[in-house]
């Protein structure tokens, strides 16, 4: 049997490795003042948010939590529950790490919005461009984080921007594909009737597709929220704080116990998010009809 | 069509059994924490293995303490570079017979603080003026807070520590704490080497001023111009409260006690395994600069170096390496 029908044949070799290093060295040794803009515009936002998660007291968060959930479920017990939940987070220790991860989070989830939503509708209107978009979609989900994050660092220097980067990469797909899902799947007698009314098409948007798309739109938002808070300890191996250094500090000293309590802190929180989100999602169903 | 799915699962389950048994074979794993020092050290141990002992051989990689863990569990079986002051059960580990201790590969490494060299003396090929030229020591830190800022917290420096787990990042927290640079830097977590090593690359690729810890050697150490700033002399009562320098720490060759017992001849050449910093630094200068790999570059190295295998092996064991390179 020849060797080339065994052996993937080594006269098929192409070296990508070293073009790619020469082009970040590139990018870091010249592009500097670029990347620093960035960095700075990003670490006002950042600075911004956490200055607002940071002036909500204790009180206030629990509070808000139960009241919302009464509101979304109406059910005391789970608002019960949930306030309950919270305060478990503030009696481990661990209250205010939790704010520098919503910090994180909170920045990381505004700017997916800003970014993602705007091209969610933009491809609902093009089948090109959504064939375009959707193999970088898949490439941002799949790509392993740690291979973006280090060139990240790189240009961004250590720290919490490159982590919010990060997860808007490994966040935002959802929403682009939900909200551009959502709104093609509108019925088209709807859309017929909106347009023999007369209604131009940003009437037709901000009139009918959206509010009709809303509920698969709020589904988009949840999940890229929960795929945020998913990215907050690989946020952490570059330096970001909050919970996800407390996780990566108990592995790294095998203290088990000190890695389950963030672990739990996370899960906490995940799941509130998770279910306020969704009750909000429903409300606006119950809403549009 | 459903037959067919069916047929395709049987296939490629048996081809993979197939490959689990071919790994299962005696083969010797060794521990990969993730530095490159370490990884190269494998290679040379690996090629040795392969070339003189006819064993196959594996690595297994993962954090420092997993793969710690493993070896003392014995799904490690080796571990080339043992930095034994950055685990802290080590001492007592060795003492309980859960690991065998064979030897010293090296004792003369450094690690600290270091800043580029341009920082201090400037470098005219780059544009780049001195901005500390009377940096010299750690002390000296805390008239300079200013040209190394924190960008999250403006107003305070920004020195770049050691990695959280490795018991020398205690030791920097007391050292900054100790020369009172606490009130003037933040002491930040760079959460993971790569990272840390990527801060510094990208820094000193900017030309921009940067204070980190690290270690010598390494490919980071090798390939930029950094410098250690300097300390008190190393006493051994000051170092645990990161009042001195660091002195070198014992890197060891490290072995599960069950393949001690089934590998004696194996062992007896881990346990003459003795290398350098130096030529620890000249092996991975050479993968860096030929773009080589961890195998290639064990044997490049162990042809510049034969002298080492009659050191490590029994002559016609020697003799058997020697040929295959």
């Amino acid at each position: 049997m020849p060797e080339w029908f065994t052996r993937f044949p080594q006269a098929l070799s192409l070296d990508i490795k070293k073009p790619i290093d020469d082009a970040i060295e590139y990018m870091v040794q010249n592009w500097g003042g670029f990347f620093d803009g960035v960095s700075d515009t990003l670490r006002a936002l950042l600075l911004w948010v956490r200055t607002a998660v940071n002036i909500i007291p204790w009180w206030a968060l629990i509070a808000t939590v139960f009241v919302l959930t009464l509101k979304t479920s109406g059910r005391l017990s789970r608002a019960l529950l949930y306030a309950g939940l919270l305060l478990f987070v503030g009696i481990i220790g661990l209250w205010e790490m939790m704010y520098a991860t919503l910090t994180i989070i909170v920045t990381s989830v505004i700017l997916s919005l800003l970014l993602g939503f705007p091209l969610g509708v933009l491809i609902s209107f093009s089948d090109r461009a959504s064939r375009l978009v959707r193999p970088v979609l898949d490439t941002m989900q799949t790509m392993p984080s740690f291979v973006y994050l280090i060139p990240a660092v790189m240009l961004l220097g250590l720290g919490n921007v490159p982590a919010v980067i990060a997860t808007i990469i490994y966040a935002m797909p959802p929403i682009v594909r939900m909200t551009s899902h959502g709104i093609r799947q509108v019925d088209r007698e709807v859309v017929e009737a909106a347009q023999s009314f007369g209604s131009t098409r940003f009437q037709l948007l901000t009139k009918v597709l959206i509010p009709q798309a809303m509920p698969t739109i709020m589904a988009g938002v949840n999940q890229t929220i929960m795929m945020a808070i998913s990215m907050v300890v690989t946020c952490s191996m570059i330096g970001a704080t909050g919970l996800g250094s407390e996780v990566l500090k108990g592995i790294n000293r095998l203290e088990s116990g000190r890695g389950f309590a963030a672990g739990t802190a996370i899960v906490i929180v995940a799941i509130i998010i998770d279910r306020l989100t969704q009750g909000f999602a429903k409300g606006g169903v119950e809403h549009a009809e | 069509m459903k037959n067919r799915k069916i047929a395709w699962l049987c296939v490629l389950t048996s081809l993979m059994m197939m490959l689990f048994a071919s790994a299962s074979a005696q083969t010797a794993v060794f521990g990969d924490a993730g530095w490159d020092s370490m990884k190269f050290h494998n290679a040379v141990a690996m090629l040795i293995a392969k070339e003189a002992y006819g064993m196959d051989s594996e690595e297994m990689s993962g954090s420092t303490a997993i793969t710690y863990n493993a070896l003392k569990r014995g799904d490690i079986h080796i571990y080339t570079e043992t930095w034994t002051d950055s685990i802290a059960p080590y001492q007592q580990d060795v003492a309980d017979g859960k690991i065998i201790e064979l030897g010293i590969n090296y004792d003369d490494n450094i690690q600290g603080l270091y800043v580029p060299r341009y920082v201090i003396e400037g470098d005219e090929s780059r544009g780049i003026v001195p901005m500390a030229p009377d940096l010299k020591t750690v002390a000296d830190l805390k008239d300079y807070p200013h040209l190394f800022p924190d960008p999250e917290d403006p107003g305070k420096g920004r020195i770049y520590g050691a990695i959280s787990g490795w018991m020398v990042d205690e030791i920097m927290r007391k050292k900054v704490e100790f020369y009172g640079l606490d009130s003037l830097y933040n002491y930040m977590d760079p959460g993971s080497d790569p990272a840390l090593a990527a801060a510094i690359v990208g820094a000193y690729e900017k030309g921009d001023p940067i204070v980190a810890y690290y270690w010598e050697p390494a490919w980071i150490t090798g390939k930029y111009d950094l410098v250690l700033l300097e300390d008190a002399p190393y006493e051994p009562e000051l170092y645990l409260k990161g009042e001195c320098a660091c002195p070198s720490i014992k890197l060891t060759v490290c072995v599960n006690p069950e393949f001690y017992q089934n590998n004696p001849e194996f062992c007896e050449f881990l346990s003459k395994y003795a290398t350098s910093s130096a030529l620890t630094s000249e092996a991975l200068a050479y993968m860096n600069d030929y773009d080589a790999d961890y195998p290639e570059t064990a044997h490049w190295f162990l042809q510049q170096h034969p002298e080492l295998l009659d050191q490590w092996l029994p002559e016609d064991k020697a003799e058997l390496v020697r040929s295959a390179l």
